[in-house]
C-alpha cells in the first residue's frame, strides 16, 4: 500500500519551499517529493563533516537533520495542525530565543554534577540520578527545540511532515514503540483529531460525537451515522494511511465529499474513492487541483 | 486489563480538550485537569503508567500553548506565552517523588525505600510479629513539663519494636493535650525502659516520622523477641510494667489465619472475625475508594451548607467528572459498563448536593449501609452532642490478610474532639502514586467502623510512616465517636473480599 498501484504517499501533493535565516541571508528550504532538499547548499553532507570537525553547522543543514530525527516521530502528530483552521504560527525569532533559553537557563552543566570525592552510596545514587535526569531534561529540551524549527518552516511543511511521520507507521502497526507500546492509541487519536472537524464541515455535526477508530483490513473502511440529538454519532473507522494520502493531501473533504482513499494519486489530478453522505456506497471521483481560496501555492485545494 | 484501550482513551479526551482550546465557546469541554485526572485512575488501577500519562499530558500542553504564542489578548482560549515558558512546560505530575535524603545515621536496619514493593510480591514475607494490647497509663513530670503516656499497644515486627501511644502533657504556660501537637515537649530521652534480663532501651520517634505525629515510640534498639515484660519508668518515678508473657494474645511469628484470628480485648473477652468474597473489578475498588474519601472529604457542615462547602479536593474531583473517570476505567477494561458502582456514586454526588459529575448511570437507592450512616450524618440539621471522653483503648488485633495486606489494629484514641485508629499493614506496598484523586494508594483498602451504637465511622489514612513492607498508619474517624463505644465491629474491604471484625472496647481516660 505505501506505493503499489497509485505510487508514493505524497504523489498528490505539490512541491513546497520557505526562506529560512541562515548565516548572513535567507535560503531556500525545499520539500519536494518526499525529500527535503537545499537548493542554497552544495553539498550538505560535506558540511555536516566539517562542523563535526568544529566547524559552524548551517540553519538550512541543522533543520534538515532535525527534519530527519522527527520523520518517524509520533510526537508530531500531537503538536502540529489539525486542519486549514487551525494554523500554527512560530517565527525563526521564536527558535532563536527558545535557544538561547534553552542554552542559558539549563543550570549547572554536566560538570557541575561531578562529586569531588568518592561517595558514599547514597550519594552515589543522587548523583546518578541527578544525571539522568539532567540528561532527561536536556533531551526532552532539545526536542523542543527540534519541534519548534519544524513548525517555523511553515503549514506547508507541517502538514508534510505528518504525512511522513503516519506513513513510517501505517504498515507497521503492530510493531511497538521504542518503549515496547503500541502506537495505535497515538495514530488513533492523530486520526481523530483530524478527522472531526473534517466530518464537521462535513455534515454539520459536533466534532465531540465523531468517533473514530483504526481500520485494519483490506478495503477502505466505514462511515455510519447513528442515533439523534445529544445520542447522534458518526462512526468512523479508517486506515492510518488515510492522514498520509487524503488529508496531508488536502483531499478530505473535496467538492462536498468525504474522500476515503485515493484510487490513481497524482497533481494536479487525482481518482478519489469519496462518499457523498454516511452509510453511502463510496464513489469513484476524478479530482483537480485548484487555486487556493488563500492564494497559497503549496496548499492543495482540490475540487470535482 | 486493556492498557491499549486505556491509552487510547485518553489521547482521545487530550484531542477533545485540544478542540475545546481551540473553540473558545465550548466551556465544558475537557482540560489538562480532566486529562491529569483520567491519567491518575488509570495509573491507579495499573493501566497505564505515569509516564505515558505524563506526556500525553506534557504533548497536548505543549500543543496547545504553541498556539498561544502570538496570540492577542482576548483571541483564543488561553494567555499568550512566551517561548520562554513553552520550552519549560512539563513537569512531572504523576511520577513519584523521590524521597528525601536522611541524614547519615537516622535510618535503622531493615529500613527500605518507599514503593520498592510491587503489586504481587510475596506478601507473606516479613508479616509475622508480636502483638499485645496494653492498655497502661504512665504518669510523669519533667521539669515544667507533667503528664501522661497512655500505651496503648506494643508491636514487634522485622522492622523493630515501637508502642502506639497517646500522650498528655501540661506545661505551665501552655495547658496542652499533646496527642496530635507540640511534641518537641515530651520528654522522650528522660524515660526509661528496661526488660526481664535487666536490657536497657531509649524512646525514640519512630525515625522519618514527622515530629507532629507522637503516637509512635520505637525501642532502641530493638529488643529479642522473646522477652516476657518491660518496665517502661518515668523520671523520679517507679516503672510502669508492660507484660508482654506467652500470655499475651499472639505470640511472636505466628501466621495470620484466614477466618478467624489472633486478639483480644485487655479483658480477655474474645474477637469475633467473618470474611467474604466480594470480587470487585479493579475499577470498582478505585470507584469505592473514591466515594469514601468524598464522603470523608466533606466538610461537617449542617446539610443547608453543602452547597457553600469549600471546594476540597475530592469534590473538585467529583465536579470534575467522576464520569470521565467511569469512562477511563470502563475503557481500560477495569470496569464493567454493568458495574452497580456508577450508580451508586451518581446517589452520592446527589446526596452531597455535587453537580457536574458527568456519571450517565441513573442513581441507585441501593447504598452500602456505611455510605447511608454518614450521609445520614451529613445530612443532620444541628451539631451532634458528644459525650466522649477523652481516652484510649487498646487494641491488637490482626485481621486476616486482604489482597495481600494484612491489617492489624493497635489502638483507638479520642482526643480534642477527633478519634484516630491505629493500624500497621504489612504486606504489599504499591508505589506510591502522587495524583489528584486523593487517595492513599499506600493503604489500597476501605476501612469503616460500626459503634455499640450502630453508627458507622469511615476510617481515612491521616498519618503513615513507612519501612520496608509495613506501613504504620493513623486513620482519622469520620464522623469521631461522640460516645463511648463498648465495642466495635471493624469492616475492612478489599478488592477480593472483605473482613468484619468484632472487638469489645475497654476505655481509659486522660485525667
Amino acid at each position: 500500500m505505501t506505493d503499489a498501484p497509485n505510487g508514493p504517499w505524497f504523489t498528490s501533493l505539490p512541491p513546497c519551499e520557505t526562506l529560512v535565516p541562515c548565516g548572513q541571508g535567507r535560503h531556500s528550504v525545499r520539500w519536494e517529493a518526499g525529500e527535503l532538499r537545499l537548493p542554497s547548499h552544495a553539498d550538505p553532507e560535506a558540511e555536516l563533516v566539517l562542523a563535526a570537525l568544529g566547524g559552524d553547522k548551517a540553519r538550512c543543514v541543522e533543520i534538515a537533520e532535525v527534519w530527519r530525527r522527527h520523520t518517524a516521530d509520533l510526537t508530531v502528530l500531537g503538536i502540529g495542525p489539525r486542519g486549514p483552521a487551525d494554523e500554527v504560527t512560530v517565527s525563526w525569532d521564536d527558535v532563536d530565543a527558545a535557544g538561547q533559553a534553552s542554552w542559558g537557563g539549563g543550570g549547572p552543566g554536566p560538570g557541575a554534577a561531578r562529586l569531588a570525592s568518592p561517595p558514599v552510596a547514597a550519594m552515589a545514587r543522587a548523583a546518578i540520578r541527578r544525571r539522568q535526569y539532567q540528561q532527561e531534561a536536556g533531551e526532552a529540551g532539545q526536542r523542543r527545540l527540534d519541534m519548534l524549527s519544524l513548525l517555523a518552516l511553515g503549514t506547508a511543511f507541517q502538514v508534510r511532515l505528518i504525512g511522513q511521520v503516519v506513513a513510517a507507521h501505517a504498515d507497521r502497526l503492530d510493531e511497538p514503540d521504542q518503549h515496547g507500546y503500541s502506537i495505535r492509541p497515538a495514530l488513533t487519536a492523530a486520526l481523530a483529531g483530524r478527522l472531526a472537524p473534517v466530518a464537521e464541515a462535513w455534515l454539520g455535526i459536533d466534532p465531540d460525537q465523531v468517533d473514530v477508530s483504526l481500520y485494519g483490513d483490506d478495503g477502505w473502511g466505514s462511515v455510519e451515522l447513528t442515533g439523534r440529538g445529544e445520542q447522534r454519532r458518526l462512526r468512523v473507522s479508517l486506515p492510518a494511511w488515510w492522514l498520509a494520502r487524503v488529508w496531508a493531501s488536502g483531499l478530505a473533504l473535496t467538492g462536498r465529499h468525504l474522500v476515503v482513499a485515493v484510487e490513481g494519486a497524482g497533481w494536479p489530478d487525482a481518482q478519489v474513492l469519496a462518499l457523498r453522505a454516511p452509510g453511502a456506497e463510496p464513489v469513484s471521483l476524478s479530482a483537480h487541483a485548484a487555486g487556493h481560496p488563500s492564494g497559497a501555492a503549496d496548499a492543495p485545494h482540490w475540487e470535482i | 486489563m486493556d492498557r491499549e484501550g486505556a491509552e487510547t482513551y485518553l489521547r482521545l479526551l487530550a484531542e477533545a480538550a485540544m478542540r475545546g482550546s481551540l473553540a473558545p465557546a465550548a466551556p465544558r469541554a475537557p482540560n489538562a485537569s480532566t486529562i491529569l485526572v483520567a491519567g491518575h485512575a488509570l495509573t491507579a488501577v495499573g493501566a497505564l503508567d505515569p509516564v505515558t500519562v505524563e506526556e500525553i499530558l506534557t504533548d497536548f500542553r505543549l500543543a496547545v500553548t504553541v498556539r498561544q504564542l502570538h496570540s492577542e489578548p482576548g483571541q483564543g482560549s488561553g494567555q499568550a506565552v512566551t517561548v520562554a515558558q513553552w520550552l519549560g512546560q512539563g513537569r512531572a505530575a504523576l511520577r513519584p517523588k523521590p524521597r528525601p535524603a536522611q541524614p547519615p545515621g537516622t535510618g535503622t536496619p531493615g529500613e527500605g525505600t518507599p514503593g520498592e514493593g510491587t503489586p504481587g510480591e510475596d506478601a507473606g514475607q516479613d508479616r509475622g510479629g508480636r502483638f499485645v494490647p496494653v492498655g497502661l497509663t504512665v504518669p510523669f513530670h519533667a521539669g515544667a513539663v507533667s503528664g501522661e503516656l497512655c500505651l496503648m499497644s506494643f508491636a514487634q515486627t522485622g522492622t523493630g519494636a515501637r508502642f502506639i501511644a497517646a500522650w498528655q502533657v501540661h506545661a505551665p504556660s501552655l495547658e496542652v493535650q499533646l496527642s496530635h501537637h507540640y511534641p518537641g515537649l515530651i520528654p522522650f530521652d528522660e524515660f526509661t525502659v528496661t526488660d526481664d534480663r535487666g536490657a536497657r532501651y531509649r524512646l525514640d520517634h519512630t525515625p522519618g516520622s514527622d515530629l507532629a505525629w507522637p503516637n509512635m515510640i520505637r525501642l532502641s534498639p530493638a529488643p529479642p523477641g522473646n522477652i516476657r515484660w518491660l518496665d517502661v519508668a518515668p523520671p523520679y518515678r517507679q516503672a510502669v510494667r508492660v507484660d508482654l508473657g506467652p500470655g499475651g494474645p499472639q505470640a511472636a511469628g505466628s501466621p495470620p489465619v484466614r477466618g478467624v484470628t489472633g486478639g483480644s480485648s485487655p479483658g480477655g473477652d474474645a474477637v469475633q472475625v467473618s470474611v467474604c468474597d466480594t470480587d470487585l473489578s479493579p475499577g470498582e475498588h478505585l470507584l469505592v475508594m473514591l466515594a469514601e474519601r468524598l464522603l470523608t472529604g466533606t466538610p461537617e457542615l449542617p446539610r443547608r451548607g453543602l452547597l457553600a462547602a469549600p471546594p476540597t479536593r475530592p469534590r473538585q474531583v467529583a465536579a470534575g467528572g467522576f464520569g470521565t473517570i467511569i469512562a477511563a476505567l470502563e475503557a481500560a477494561g477495569v470496569l464493567s459498563p454493568l458495574s452497580p458502582v456508577p450508580a451508586r456514586l451518581a446517589t452520592l454526588c446527589a446526596s452531597l448536593d455535587l453537580t457536574g459529575h458527568g456519571i450517565a448511570a441513573p442513581p441507585t437507592l441501593d447504598l452500602p449501609e456505611p455510605w447511608l450512616s454518614l450521609l445520614a450524618h451529613y445530612q443532620r440539621r444541628k451539631p451532634e452532642p458528644t459525650q466522649m471522653r477523652e481516652g484510649y483503648a487498646a487494641l491488637a488485633a490482626s485481621l486476616p490478610e486482604l489482597d495481600g495486606i494484612r491489617v492489624t489494629l493497635l489502638g483507638l484514641q479520642h482526643t480534642q474532639g477527633g478519634s484516630a485508629l491505629h493500624v500497621l499493614a504489612q504486606g504489599r506496598t504499591p508505589e506510591p502514586s502522587p495524583g489528584p484523586l486523593d487517595i492513599d494508594l499506600n493503604f489500597p483498602l476501605s476501612l469503616w467502623l460500626r459503634d455499640s451504637g450502630g453508627r458507622w465511622h469511615a476510617a481515612c489514612p491521616d498519618r503513615c510512616h513507612q519501612a520496608d513492607r509495613e506501613n504504620a498508619i493513623r486513620l482519622r474517624l469520620v464522623p469521631p465517636l461522640t460516645r463511648p463505644a463498648d465495642w466495635v465491629e471493624v469492616l475492612a474491604g478489599g478488592r477480593s473480599a472483605e473482613v468484619r471484625a468484632t472487638l469489645p472496647l475497654r476505655w481509659r481516660y486522660l485525667s
